[in-house]
């Protein structure tokens, strides 16, 4: 099956803000991502040090009596964007394995790039108390003063780096 | 007023994590259908090939609030329940820097990044790996970070709130940039994209004019609802409701983040003892607690029997509480150790037993929670506040 081509971006983020806009008329918030992943990571180091977690003046916030760290609305939510991703991937003829990199870039190279951008992502979205989605989109939406901060400094992060890194990309 | 529905009580939490993994599935298509599984289309951003990423996210964020701008402008929508991320301005700055320099290098953010995982890119396997490892290294350095983390804190403030302006003012000009933004956008894909050999993204004039002119005839609708009368969601004549000390403590209990508790008392008998994660709030600053945000429920004491709480605080748009007989009560009832009743009925044994449990509970929290001695600012969250939904 050949693949599907992907959706005008207007009309790929006029959807994604009706998705938006549809959480927030059910729920009274909007949409998050990294406090599910920080949720999961949380429950794995659970498993091998359990009073070194619960007694984490950060990570204590997650556990007391009636909480479990991943019963909460975001990491369902987060469920399904990974059960919406991979029907959108399989629909359109785009699930395969592979690892996408710029020409030049040597596999070993972009994953272990992969790895420390994502240490950096992680760390900066507990530090703004969220990422790209909790913050920038949904906070923006919001019009959340401190959201719309982040949202500048994203960009202004990835154009300053963004050199660095040519040759992973380009 | 029907909107937002959950808020409103309208469902149980575990409807709502339905509806959550619902929204997370149609969210997670539209990105993968934005093309957003993959690195390259994202980190084309900034390399100024292919602006996707800042033509999706901002049709997102103008398609959202354009539309609850207008849903409430015509009453449909009670924007005071929507939850607005609070502002802590230094971390999110400097978050946001380091968020996107990690973006680029790894060639996702995490939303994306689960995305790709969907869609079989082992890049983003190692991507949200990466993340995981982040969220636990600022755990661990959460001690020397604590002081930064809290700074620039200014609550859950609203842009249009900020300038005094109404919100579908703001949400026009944020179309306005938006627009602005897109067509400066293309503007550049036409010099970048040929410079590095490769094709100027496609953009059909008349999606882009159905779109364009849709989000400007929302807005205009946002405009001409200010013209509506105003409807007055807030009644003149609103009154704290009593709760009793023990009723208050299971509530705190079951779910310390539906509250907002203010210590009226002054900070030199508040830091005496108080209840869990309560903020002390000098006469002069007890405007600030009518700000907070309304997803909670406020409770007031002092140390004694208030008869009402102050005027200021029933300016709180949400529910305000009063603690029936002050801290007094809550140190009898909750910090004392109640005494088996003798021949008591089935009932007197229940009671007893949820007095017991509260009492040990806090009591035992209140050995834990020594930090609330000394006073905190009264904008800072309760120890005990983690938000809900938006944390990204």
């Amino acid at each position: 099956m050949s693949e599907r081509p992907f959706w005008n971006p207007y009309v790929a983020g006029v959807v994604l803000g009706l998705v938006l806009l549809g959480s927030f008329l059910v729920m009274g918030f909007g949409l998050g991502s990294s406090g599910a992943v920080t949720r999961l990571a949380v429950a794995g180091a659970h498993l091998v040090a359990p009073r070194a977690v619960e007694t984490n003046a950060y990570f204590s916030q997650y556990y007391g009596p009636g909480k479990h760290v991943l019963e909460d609305w975001l990491v369902y939510e987060v469920l399904g964007v990974f059960l919406g991703g991979a029907l959108g991937a399989y629909s359109a003829g785009r699930m395969k394995l592979g690892i996408d990199k710029g020409p030049r870039a040597t596999t070993a190279g972009r994953l272990v790039l992969a790895v420390l951008g994502g240490v950096a992502m992680g760390f900066a979205a507990r530090l703004a108390r969220g990422c790209t989605s909790g913050q920038a989109l949904t906070g923006g939406a919001a019009l959340s003063l401190g959201s719309w901060v982040f949202m500048m400094a994203v960009f202004t992060g990835g154009y300053l780096v963004a050199p660095l890194v040519r040759r992973e990309w380009r | 007023m029907t909107f937002p529905l959950y808020p409103h009580g309208l469902f149980g939490t575990y409807t709502g994590l339905l509806v959550g993994t619902l929204v997370g599935v149609a969210f997670g298509f539209v990105l993968e259908r934005a093309g957003f599984g993959r690195a390259r289309n994202l980190a084309a951003q900034f390399y100024l090939t292919d602006l996707r990423v800042l033509k999706v996210m901002f049709s997102a964020i103008v398609t959202a609030l354009v539309g609850m701008t207008v849903l409430a402008g015509v009453g449909v929508l009670d924007i005071s329940l929507i939850t607005v991320p609070e502002t802590f301005l230094w971390p999110q700055l400097v978050g946001g820097l380091l968020l996107g320099a990690g973006f680029i290098v790894s060639g996702y953010c995490p939303g994306t990044g689960v995305v790709a995982i969907a869609s079989g890119n082992i890049d983003g396997v190692f991507a949200i790996g990466g993340v995981m490892l982040g969220s636990l290294a600022f755990g661990v350095g959460y001690g020397p970070l604590e002081n930064f983390y809290k700074s620039g804190a200014m609550g859950a403030v609203r842009i249009d709130a900020l300038l005094g302006v109404p919100a579908a003012v703001v949400a026009a000009a944020v179309v306005a940039m938006a627009v602005g933004a897109f067509l400066g956008g293309e503007k550049l894909e036409a010099i970048f994209a040929p410079r590095q050999g490769e094709l100027v993204p496609a953009s059909p004039a008349g999606v882009k004019m159905r779109v364009f002119s849709g989000f400007a005839v929302v807005a205009a609708l946002a405009l001409l609802a200010l013209a509506l009368p105003a409807r007055h969601t807030v009644a003149a004549s609103k009154a704290a409701r009593p709760i009793a000390a023990a009723d208050l403590g299971r509530e705190l209990v079951a779910s310390p983040d539906a509250w907002w508790v203010v210590d009226l008392r002054p900070e030199s008998e508040a830091g005496k003892g108080r209840l869990p994660g309560a903020m002390v709030v000098s006469e002069k600053e007890i405007a600030s607690a009518a700000g907070l945000a309304p997803t909670r429920s406020l409770v007031v004491y002092s140390q004694g029997d208030l008869e009402a709480p102050p005027a200021a605080v029933l300016k709180f748009a949400g529910e305000v509480f009063l603690l029936k007989g002050g801290y007094d009560a809550w140190k009898a009832d909750v910090l004392t150790a109640p005494k088996p009743p003798e021949n008591p009925t089935a009932a007197q044994i229940s009671d007893f037993r949820t007095r017991a449990a509260l009492n040990a509970y806090f009591t035992g929290a209140a050995t834990v929670a020594a930090p609330t001695l000394t006073a905190p600012r009264p904008m800072a969250a309760p120890v005990t506040a983690q938000k809900k939904g938006g944390g990204c």
